[in-house]
């Protein structure tokens, strides 16, 4: 994709290519430090809420979900993902993240290869639902929108389909590969 | 009504730590204290898909892509004018959120285009972006089928939303 990318330039406008990557570069950097800020804050509010016993509590409610849907038994995992699908439910994309790639890190077997869960893991935030979604009403609103929050309702219904629509697929192509295993044996 | 939910939850939250016994304080500052770490880990796989979708974007090549793809959105009944939206949302938060914010320009956030767009970006997700950085602290290198999945799901969604526009 780079490489497409970087030849494309070559023919129309090379002296534009080194200042791009700087200045994506630099972008990456103010987005991180950024991040920093948000992170310290969930990931401050998320230890209190471990050392409260509250997290067990959050995943001893969503167990039987999330035993059906990734597939695993661990209690230190299903803590994680139990707060990482309560943050996203709440719209907060960047309190998940930590706590995703903490139940990532748990689940990674060394192998180099993904497994169910994690597969599960990333298409179910890759797709995740949003109850609110914040940024688009408040971009709305400053470009002059006569009712910036009309679009909530088709939102909640669409990402519930994007939401079901992933996880099938998950479970279809799992049956799947599940087959074409069974009959290489 | 919803500006009321994290305010309220935080205070329950160290009210409840309260009644635990918990320091509040250390503890938070110990969790707090993972934040510079993790940013730094991530940091070189954001840097890395950043510079890609700007040299796509500064290259014209997904403006050619979203020519060429216009019938077929046409066909699934997303407007034309939101393809380079759709085909960047996948790797980028901030670039697609500029996109929109040229769509409303263009053709206002009330239009049948502007509220397509906004629903199709409330209901998706940076899926290149998501996947990259939860597997950034892993040692995986194949994903099987998930960003199939993820994409089929999206372009669904999408297609769902832009329906939906047009009914409600």
């Amino acid at each position: 994709m780079m490489l497409v990318s970087l030849a494309i330039l070559l023919y129309i406008n090379p002296g534009a290519t080194l200042s791009t990557m700087i200045d994506a570069s630099t972008e990456a950097l103010t987005l991180c430090i950024e991040l920093c800020a948000v992170y310290a804050v969930w990931l401050g509010i998320l230890e209190i809420v471990e050392a409260t016993g509250l997290s067990k509590k959050i995943a001893r409610a969503l167990r039987p979900i999330i035993k059906k849907l990734f597939r695993i038994d661990n209690e230190e995992i299903e803590k994680m993902i139990a707060l990482n699908m309560s943050a996203n439910i709440l719209g907060l994309g960047n309190a998940a993240t930590p706590m995703g790639i903490k139940a990532m890190k748990a689940l990674d077997n060394g192998r180099g290869v993904a497994t169910f869960s994690i597969i599960m893991l990333v298409v179910v935030n890759a797709t995740s639902i949003q109850l609110l979604p914040s940024t688009v009403i408040g971009l709305r609103a400053s470009a002059g929108s006569s009712n910036p929050s009309d679009i909530i309702l088709p939102t909640i219904l669409a990402t519930v389909v994007t939401l079901t629509v992933g996880i099938s697929l998950v479970f279809l192509c799992d049956k799947i590969k599940q087959k074409i295993k069974g009959k290489k044996h | 009504m919803s500006i009321y939910i994290l305010p309220i939850l935080f205070i329950g939250l160290f009210l409840y730590g309260f009644f635990k016994k918990i320091n509040t304080y250390d503890t938070f500052v110990k969790g707090a204290k993972g934040a510079i770490k993790l940013v730094v880990e991530i940091f070189p796989y954001i840097a890395c898909i950043m510079i890609a979708v700007a040299l796509l974007r500064v290259s014209g090549a997904t403006e050619f892509l979203a020519k060429c793809l216009a019938p077929v959105f046409n066909f699934l009944g997303i407007p034309p004018e939101l393809c380079e939206l759709i085909l960047l949302r996948p790797f980028t938060g901030s670039g697609s959120y500029a996109l929109l914010n040229d769509v409303f320009a263009v053709y206002g956030p009330d239009s049948y285009i502007g509220r397509c767009a906004s629903v199709i970006l409330g209901c998706s997700e940076t899926i290149f972006y998501v996947a990259t950085i939860y597997l950034s602290q892993t040692k995986i290198k194949k994903l099987g089928y998930a960003i199939p999945c993820a994409l089929i799901a999206s372009i669904i969604g999408a297609i769902f939303a832009c329906l939906l526009c047009r009914i409600i």
